[in-house]
C-alpha cells in the first residue's frame, strides 16, 4: 500500500468499516510511514474537533424576540388546544 | 391512528429546544445569519403546527433533520437563481483527494475529546463556511451532526459513495484550514 491508497481509504477507515485484512494493511502502512501517522493523527482530529462543537448554542437574543414573536399566535392555538 | 404525543413535547419545549438546533444546523449549511433566520422560521413553522402527528421527541428529531436540510437546500436555490455563482464542477476542481506533498505537523490539542476554547470554535465555524458548499453540506450533516452516510444520501440525493468521497475531500480541506491554528511540531 502507498500513501495515496492509504488517503482513499480514511473514510471508511476511521468508519470502521474496512474489513480486518484490509484494516491490518493500512494500520501498517501507517506505523511505517511517519508523514503518514502524523497526518491520519491530525485528519482523525478533524473530524473530532467537529463533533466537539456545539450543536444546540443558544439563539441571538435578537431572532429570538422576533420568532416568539412571529410565532406567538401558533404557540397559543397549541398551548390553548 | 396516531399515538398520542408525550406531555412533554409542547410546542414551548419545540421552540426552545429545537429552534437553536435547527438554527446552527442552517447556519452551518448556509454560511450566514440571515438565511440561517430565514430557514429557521419555515422549519419552526411546521413544526408547531404538524406537531400533533409525532410520536415522540426521536421521531421528530429524525424529521427535523431532514426538513432543515431540505429547508436550507431551497433557501440556497433560491438565491442561486437570483446570483449564479459558485458551482459543484468548480468546487469539484478545488478539492484535492491526493496525499499531501508538504511536510505535516503535529496538532497540540487533546487526541481524545477535545474541549474547544471560544477561540478554536470560531477558527473552526470560519473553515467551515469556507468549504464549497456541496462538501459543506456533508461535513456539516457527517462530522458536525453525526449523521449516518446513508441517511444523508437520502436527504442530499446522493449515493453511499458519492456522500463518502465528498466528505473525505471536505475533511481534508479542513485539515488544511486548521492545521495553522492547531499544529505544533514537524513530523520527521
Amino acid at each position: 500500500m502507498n500513501c495515496s491508497e492509504l488517503m482513499s481509504l480514511l473514510v471508511d477507515f476511521l468508519g470502521g468499516e474496512l474489513v480486518q485484512e484490509r484494516r491490518e494493511t493500512v494500520e501498517l502502512h501507517i506505523r511505517a510511514c511517519p508523514r503518514c501517522e502524523v497526518y491520519v493523527a491530525s485528519y482523525t482530529q478533524t473530524v473530532k474537533v467537529a463533533r466537539a462543537l456545539p450543536k444546540c448554542g443558544r439563539l441571538p437574543a435578537t431572532f429570538e424576540a422576533r420568532l416568539r414573536q412571529l410565532l406567538e399566535p401558533e404557540l397559543k392555538a397549541r398551548q390553548d388546544d | 391512528m396516531v399515538a398520542p404525543i408525550p406531555e412533554k413535547l409542547t410546542p414551548e419545549l419545540v421552540f426552545r429546544e429545537y429552534a437553536p438546533r435547527i438554527y446552527n444546523i442552517a447556519r452551518r449549511m448556509l454560511g450566514n445569519d440571515a438565511d440561517a433566520e430565514d430557514v429557521t422560521q419555515d422549519v419552526l413553522l411546521q413544526v408547531v403546527r404538524k406537531l400533533d402527528t409525532f410520536r415522540g421527541e426521536s421521531q421528530l428529531s429524525t424529521w427535523l433533520h431532514r426538513v432543515t436540510v431540505n429547508a436550507a437546500l431551497a433557501h440556497r436555490q433560491k438565491r442561486a437563481n437570483r446570483q449564479r455563482h459558485e458551482t459543484g464542477d468548480l468546487a469539484d476542481d478545488l478539492m484535492e483527494t491526493t496525499a499531501p506533498e508538504s511536510a505535516v505537523k503535529r496538532w497540540n490539542i487533546s487526541p481524545e475529546e477535545p474541549i474547544l476554547a471560544a477561540e478554536q470554535q470560531d477558527v473552526i465555524e470560519k473553515a467551515i463556511a469556507q468549504l464549497p458548499e456541496p462538501f459543506r453540506d456533508v461535513y456539516v450533516l457527517a462530522d458536525v451532526e453525526g449523521l449516518p452516510n446513508a441517511e444523508i444520501g437520502e436527504m442530499l440525493g446522493l449515493s453511499v459513495p458519492a456522500v463518502k468521497s465528498r466528505l473525505h475531500r471536505a475533511r481534508m480541506r479542513m485539515r488544511d484550514l486548521l492545521a495553522p491554528h492547531f499544529e505544533g511540531e514537524l513530523a520527521s
